[in-house]
């Protein structure tokens, strides 16, 4: 069953087609809450993100993508929270124990690569935060410009120049390391 | 392309952080089952719509009131109050004072006349309209297709919003606070009298004082926002809401 049936289904008041559509979309939907600042509450957004969609389903464009537009209301939620808390949105993911697979055999060489990577994403975390939600949404979540500049709701242009000024930042920031 | 000295680098370790970084999330058929649960819960306003309306809003209000009289003092305060009634495209300021009126207006940034009929060719979402109307007598788009303004005579105006995570326009209030309504099976609000209305610059959020608007009736469906200004009654706006098609 593909996106579209799953809708369609949907729509009529299958409830098991809608089922599938959130255990499809479940891991993307907590990982874009985690990243765009839902913290120890992404599981009670995406919850509430999914029963929104549902209800909101109708409105759907049945001729253009799910994901983003689920996205979108999946980053309107994790937004409503953290104005709710108050607090600045932010990106609440940590580095997997998983070793760094490109030197099985040089220990130094993993160590230093795993140290890079902490750097690197402390550096995100410490962006301004519309360039770091565009970082998070093209790098992190792999979502093209157009599906970023839907879910963040922001012009193109936006999304393209906020994701230059957030690489150059980056780039400013890890060039020592470099060497 | 983003760079001239590194050109890939970075963003291709960027996507290799990617798949290092650890989100928790529960099993995805657990996390359907949960909200399979909520969807079959039954709604209690469909069982005895009136009465359950009625004491519901009566609470919003009391809940409204003592919550602009404690925050008054408080910006954490007035943080929540704001949350609470912030709706797609449009953000509600409860202040404990009448607001002062806007005394210039101000057209959106953008603005611009478009023949009604072809509103429904624009790409940015998909444009509705109220059929229990006659097709509108004007029609304009700002801000590059985001928001879309539907005018008919007698002051009647309908704009859609597109929302997005930020919100749209502002609007100052003072008593009388929004009374909440369902409209199409979700909760709009109805802002009686005359209040400020304004509009949010993105990407900087600088406000734009726009005009004096009239009771005006908001809501939201999926990441749209509506609101129709200029109905007689809070009835009437929701008769003519019922009708978007």
């Amino acid at each position: 069953m593909n996106d579209d049936e799953a809708i369609a289904r949907s729509l009529e008041g299958d409830l098991s087609a809608y089922e599938a559509l959130v255990a499809r979309y479940s891991a993307l939907a907590h990982r874009t809450a985690a990243m765009l600042g839902a913290g120890d509450e992404a599981e009670d957004v995406v919850q509430e993100a999914f029963v929104k969609a549902f209800r909101h389903l109708p409105s759907f464009h049945r001729d253009s993508p799910f994901r983003p537009w689920l996205l979108r209301i999946v980053a309107n939620e994790t937004h409503n929270l953290t104005r709710a808390r108050g607090r600045r949105s932010e990106l609440s993911v940590r580095l997997g124990a998983t070793a760094v697979a490109t030197a099985p055999d040089d220990p130094e060489g993993a160590a230093v690569a795993t140290d890079r990577r902490a750097r690197l994403l402390e550096a995100v975390r410490g962006l301004p935060e519309r360039e770091r939600q565009a970082v998070v949404c093209r790098y992190f979540l792999q979502l093209s410009e157009a599906e970023t500049a839907q879910v963040l709701g922001w012009p193109i242009g936006s999304v393209k120049s906020r994701t230059h000024r957030g690489l150059a930042r980056l780039r400013e920031e890890v060039r020592d390391e470099l060497g | 392309m983003s760079s001239a000295e590194r050109p890939d680098d970075l963003e291709a370790e960027l996507r290799a952080l990617a798949g290092s970084l650890d989100v928790p999330a529960p099993p995805p058929e657990q996390v359907a089952a949960a909200v399979r649960a909520r969807l079959e819960a039954p709604q209690p306003e469909a069982v005895r719509p009136q009465r359950r309306r009625r004491v519901r809003w009566k609470v919003v209000a009391v809940v409204v009131a003592v919550v602009v009289a404690v925050t008054a003092a408080t910006p954490q305060g007035r943080q929540a109050v704001l949350t609470i009634l912030r709706s797609a495209g449009v953000e509600l300021r409860l202040g404990s004072d009448t607001p002062t009126p806007v005394a210039t207006p101000t057209v959106l940034p953008g603005e611009h006349v478009v023949p009604p009929e072809e509103l429904a060719t624009l790409q940015r979402f998909r444009v509705k309209t109220l059929t229990a109307l006659h097709p509108p007598q004007s029609a304009t788009v700002s801000d590059s297709g985001r928001v879309v303004s539907m005018f008919w005579p007698g002051g009647l105006r309908f704009d859609q919003v597109d929302g997005g995570v930020s919100p749209y326009f502002f609007k100052r209030l003072g008593p009388p606070y929004p009374q909440d309504v369902t409209v199409n099976g979700v909760t709009g609000w109805w802002v009686p009298g005359e209040h400020p209305l304004g509009y949010l610059e993105r990407p900087d959020g600088t406000e734009v004082p726009l005009r004096q608007a009239g009771p005006t009736l908001i809501w939201e469906a999926g990441t749209i926002g509506y609101r129709l200004e200029g109905a007689a009654s809070m009835e009437r706006a929701v008769e003519l809401a019922g009708s978007l098609r």
